[in-house]
């Protein structure tokens, strides 16, 4: 087994919050480069996806702001921060490193913790366009990745934090950042919520993250993972749902 | 052996070998409470085992440990005689660790009943599956939170339930339920949404057209969930509801479909289940 990987500095968006405190200061704290990576301007294609959302809505398990609030949020507590959260803490590091046995390790276990086909799909493609993008800016290593036929979307966006520079603590805190927000878009669209309620959502989510990014630091290798069994139920349904907004 | 201060230490190890038209059982030790039936060979090539997990059940500090090898070709089939029960736990944990080896072309039906995880009890159980490029491997893994039909609800304690498939060291699958009986989990319609009995059912092998035909053929009973899947290399069905003995016969149907795809068998149930 790999070690435990050693304690990260700086939880979450903890620079970001930090702008309140330093609001008075005239200095940019903020790192640039991780909003890039976290905007949905990035070209790769997020939004289609609403990870079985699409379904628990057909399905009247989600009809309200309070509901999607607790779908959205009880899925960033289990799923992300027991799995995608401490596996990219793991590629930030092995990338970092430059280890890429290690890199591969950990991206082929992401993948092959993906419940269904749409989920492994959605992640997959990700992965590539974000790959292609990386390649276009000459990110270095991200040749490695192109002839890969399993990957995982957090394999390139720990490469590209690495190569800009961004803290293990930040890049996971605006990886779940940019999960949520996409999360909320979606709830935006198929519930439907009006634009204040999805701001609400994703205000009372972004609180919680900085939490979130130090207990997934405290999660051994053999700990990571977790299955949410009605929404992984749900993706596998939704790949065949009759009528869809969202990709399968 | 002797119970020592921290639990039962319990192993088994089997191994099955091709020999002229059918597979048998070449190499058994155990070492404690866990034991296996003589083979039963309902059809003829492929071994019906039975497991048999110790009188009584599993109690914080057991350790137990399952090893099975299949050599290249070799096919069986393994079951257990009656659930598993893991009992209330004063605070130590139980572990089970199981390792089914499959060399190439050889073929593994892992099919146990399902494990009852009593209120409180403390868990820690690992499956891992290791395959070579032409192994087949069906399997599932059932579990029910504490015995909803005697009003005893899982409320406190802690199961990790690990299970790997592996083919050359390339992970397949991977999964993990971490469940703690006071964790939103158990009631939040993303997670068990209220049902106290959750099962996988896993296949790697020549999969194509199966997830279709499932879909088209089977299905939960009212109130309980049915779905399947198909990743790349593997097939995955999984049922939520509340009793074990339905969730099997769900489970069981879509089985028989997968067996004469995968094994080239008709489906052919252990006696055992109908006891």
């Amino acid at each position: 087994m790999n070690p435990r990987p050693a304690p990260i500095a700086a939880a979450g968006m903890g620079t970001i919050m930090a702008m309140t405190d330093t609001q008075r200061g005239t200095s940019c704290t903020v790192p640039l480069p991780l909003l890039q990576l976290v905007s949905p301007a990035l070209p790769v294609g997020a939004y289609a996806y609403s990870q079985a959302l699409e379904y628990a809505v057909d399905a009247g398990w989600v009809t309200n702001e309070q509901q999607a609030a607790d779908w959205i949020a009880g899925l960033m507590r289990h799923a992300q921060v027991h799995l995608d959260a401490p596996v990219l803490l793991r590629l930030h590091q092995a990338w970092q490193a430059d280890d890429h046995e290690r890199v591969m390790y950990w991206n082929q276990y992401l993948y092959a913790s993906r419940e269904t086909a749409e989920l492994q799909a959605e992640d997959y493609t990700l992965a590539r366009a974000l790959i292609r993008l990386l390649i276009d800016l000459d990110i270095r290593h991200t040749s490695l990745l192109k002839e890969k036929k399993r990957l995982s979307y957090a394999c390139p966006f720990a490469l590209a934090a690495v190569q800009w520079q961004i803290s293990a603590g930040d890049t996971i805190a605006g990886y779940l950042w940019s999960w949520a927000e996409n999360q909320v878009a979606a709830a935006i669209k198929l519930v439907p919520l009006g634009q204040t309620a999805g701001q609400r959502i994703l205000l009372q989510l972004g609180q919680t993250i900085p939490a979130l990014v130090e207990s997934a630091q405290q999660i051994k290798d053999d700990e990571i993972g977790q299955v949410a069994h009605m929404q992984a139920m749900a993706s596998a349904w939704h790949e065949h749902q009759y009528s869809r907004l969202f990709r399968s | 052996m002797p119970q020592n201060d921290s639990g039962w230490q319990a192993s088994l190890q089997l191994e099955f070998e091709q020999r002229d038209s059918r597979t048998v059982l070449a190499y058994r030790k155990h070492h404690g409470p866990l034991g296996v039936q003589r083979a039963f060979y309902p059809e003829q090539a492929c071994p019906h085992i039975y497991i048999l997990h110790p009188p009584g059940g599993v109690v914080g500090g057991d350790q137990l440990s399952i090893d099975i090898s299949l050599q290249s070709g070799a096919h069986a089939l393994v079951t257990s005689p009656a659930a598993a029960k893991f009992y209330r736990s004063a605070g130590d944990q139980a572990k089970l660790h199981q390792t089914l080896h499959l060399a190439d072309y050889a073929k593994l039906e892992w099919l146990p009943q399902e494990t009852i995880y009593y209120n409180a009890a403390e868990v820690c159980s690992t499956t891992r599956v290791e395959l070579d490029e032409n192994s087949c491997f069906i399997g599932w893994e059932m579990y029910c939170l504490g015995r909803p039909a005697a009003n005893e609800y899982f409320t406190q304690g802690h199961i990790s339930q690990r299970l790997e498939i592996r083919r050359k060291d390339i992970p397949l699958w991977l999964e993990q339920t971490a469940i703690s009986g006071n964790g939103e989990m158990l009631q939040a319609p993303w997670g068990m949404s209220g049902r106290a009995l959750a099962a996988t059912m896993v296949a790697v092998g020549p999969v194509d057209g199966l997830a279709e035909e499932i879909r088209q053929h089977v299905s939960a009973i009212a109130g309980d969930y049915f779905s399947v899947t198909r990743l790349d290399d593997v097939l995955v069905c999984r049922y939520l509801g509340t009793e074990a003995q339905r969730a099997r016969q769900c489970l069981v149907a879509a089985w028989q479909l997968i067996r004469p795809k995968l094994l080239g068998l008709p489906a052919c149930e252990p006696r055992i289940w109908n006891t």
